[in-house]
């Protein structure tokens, strides 16, 4: 994967460079990895909806499928254990919806995804793999969409960048969905994240407006 | 020297007695006052909320326990009645503007930090006062409106909702092929992060103006950068026709010139 950042000694500072964006630093490790995709071309929500072809569930069924996200790349300095985000960027232009209505819906960074079901192959400098357990309660159901609270989102990556969530449904129109802290293959690093200290605010999203 | 009887004791303990529970009830009022309130209002305008509702509460039970200690009131409310009405009508806005704040902040139409329109004042709210409120326009003025004025105004929050819609009107020229007008905007709509996917933007031909054919173009964005949208996307649309060889043409009226046979040479209006 190409990243577009140049980092130069000078002086006994590191000079960060990517593009117009250009910061010095003291003497630090330099972390590069995925981060939550809310971030570009500004931080105007902390939801994610992945849109892809409905799939339809049998009553109490579990249904495991692989969706692809988008990600961003996030630029850290560490010392010691504290960490400081130095710069954000993206290969993939953001794109955003509404969930729900105008007046209660709530603003979503924007994903339409192919449905796997195995780990599919992803150019790993614009998308991850979110694989997603749907629990299905006593009806039939049908989804063709996921919101996600990204501010509870947990990133691995190795090769590539990847999540877990789990979709509980409660009707037909509505649904509980949840970030798993676990990676989705073995040997898979957990990513910094932007958002740890905002974990309190709550770990799952009722989504009430439909689930196609 | 002061008589003592049973009946002044027992009206000095009635009355005491009236004003202890005056002062309980004050403090359950205030407390409850104060707990309902402590993240709308701010602490300092909290406290002189407090303060009014707990003398206010005091003074009321104390006036009701005054005939006990054997003061006839009707003097007293005869004279208070007077110096009421004088200090009515002197605080008449006041009370009013208080009256307003409350419901203001009660009903909330507006919050801290809001961008809203209050008649021809646009800008963001700065502070909700008990007495009036404060907003820095646009371009950088500081407003007082007191709060009566906003109360019975019509209040636009502009930021409320999570989404708004823009919505322009291109013409392009009647020699252009509209389809592909339509599909040009709709190419740069589709390509701004913040022109939302859904709602849907609907573009189509409105009219068939006078110079020229006016096509509608309607977006959704996200309230907080609806003027950022607003602002990029006409000019983005703009210069994509202009690309395509489609042209945005000025106002054009055709004027038909006859000559008068009577007098060769010489022009007539038609």
């Amino acid at each position: 994967m190409f990243v577009p950042i140049k980092l130069k000694k000078r002086d006994g500072k590191i000079v960060y460079e990517r593009e117009n964006v250009k910061k010095i630093l003291p003497e630090c490790e330099i972390i590069v990895n995925p981060v939550e995709p809310i971030n570009l071309p500004k931080n105007i929500t902390r939801f994610l909806e992945i849109d892809f072809s409905p799939i339809v569930i049998k009553p109490n069924g579990v249904e495991t499928i692989y969706l692809k996200f988008p990600i961003e790349i996030g630029v850290f300095a560490k010392d010691s254990d504290r960490m400081i985000v130095i710069d954000v960027f993206a290969f993939e232009k953001p794109k955003f919806t509404l969930y729900g209505d105008p007046k209660n819906g709530v603003v979503c960074r924007w994903f339409q995804s192919d449905v796997y079901y195995e780990i599919p192959e992803v150019d790993p400098s614009k998308h991850g793999v979110l694989k997603l357990v749907i629990k299905n309660g006593k009806d039939w159901a049908e989804v063709g969409k996921v919101v996600l609270d990204c501010y509870a989102m947990k990133i691995y990556y190795d090769k590539f960048a990847s999540c877990w969530a789990e979709m509980k449904i409660l009707s037909k129109i509505s649904a509980e969905t949840t970030f798993v802290d676990k990676p989705i293959a073995e040997g898979m690093k957990k990513a910094a994240e932007l958002y740890t200290t905002r974990r309190l605010m709550g770990k799952s999203f009722i989504m009430e407006w439909g689930l196609i | 020297m002061i008589e003592i009887n049973g009946d002044r004791i027992e009206g000095a303990i009635l009355f005491a007695i009236v004003v202890a529970l005056g002062i309980i009830v004050a403090r359950v009022v205030s407390m409850n006052v104060r707990r309902s309130l402590a993240e709308k209002v701010p602490a300092n305008e909290l406290n002189l909320i407090l303060k009014v509702v707990n003398f206010s509460i005091i003074a009321i039970f104390a006036l009701i326990a005054l005939p006990f200690l054997g003061v006839d009131l009707s003097g007293l409310i005869a004279a208070g009645g007077f110096a009421g009405l004088v200090v009515g009508f002197a605080s008449r806005s006041v009370v009013a503007n208080l009256v307003s704040g409350i419901f203001l902040l009660v009903e909330r139409p507006i919050k801290i930090g809001d961008q809203v329109k209050v008649g021809d004042v646009a800008g963001f709210v700065e502070d909700i006062h008990i007495l009036s409120t404060i907003i820095r326009t646009y371009d950088g003025l500081f407003v007082r409106i007191p709060n009566e004025k906003l109360f019975t105004s019509n209040i636009v929050n502009l930021i409320v909702n999570p989404v708004r819609r823009l919505e322009y009107i291109v013409g392009i020229s009647y020699k252009d092929d509209a389809e592909k007008a339509i599909e040009i905007i709709r190419g740069v709509v589709e390509d701004h992060p913040f022109a939302l996917k859904n709602p849907e933007p609907t573009i189509f031909v409105d009219e068939l103006g006078e110079s020229s054919v006016n096509i509608v173009v309607r977006v959704w964005c996200p309230s907080s950068v609806w003027f950022d949208v607003k602002t990029e996307l006409l000019w983005k649309i703009k210069i994509e026709l202009e690309k395509a060889g489609i042209e945005i043409p000025f106002p054009q009226r055709v004027v038909w010139l006859r000559r008068d046979r009577n007098e060769p040479g010489k022009d007539v209006p038609a």
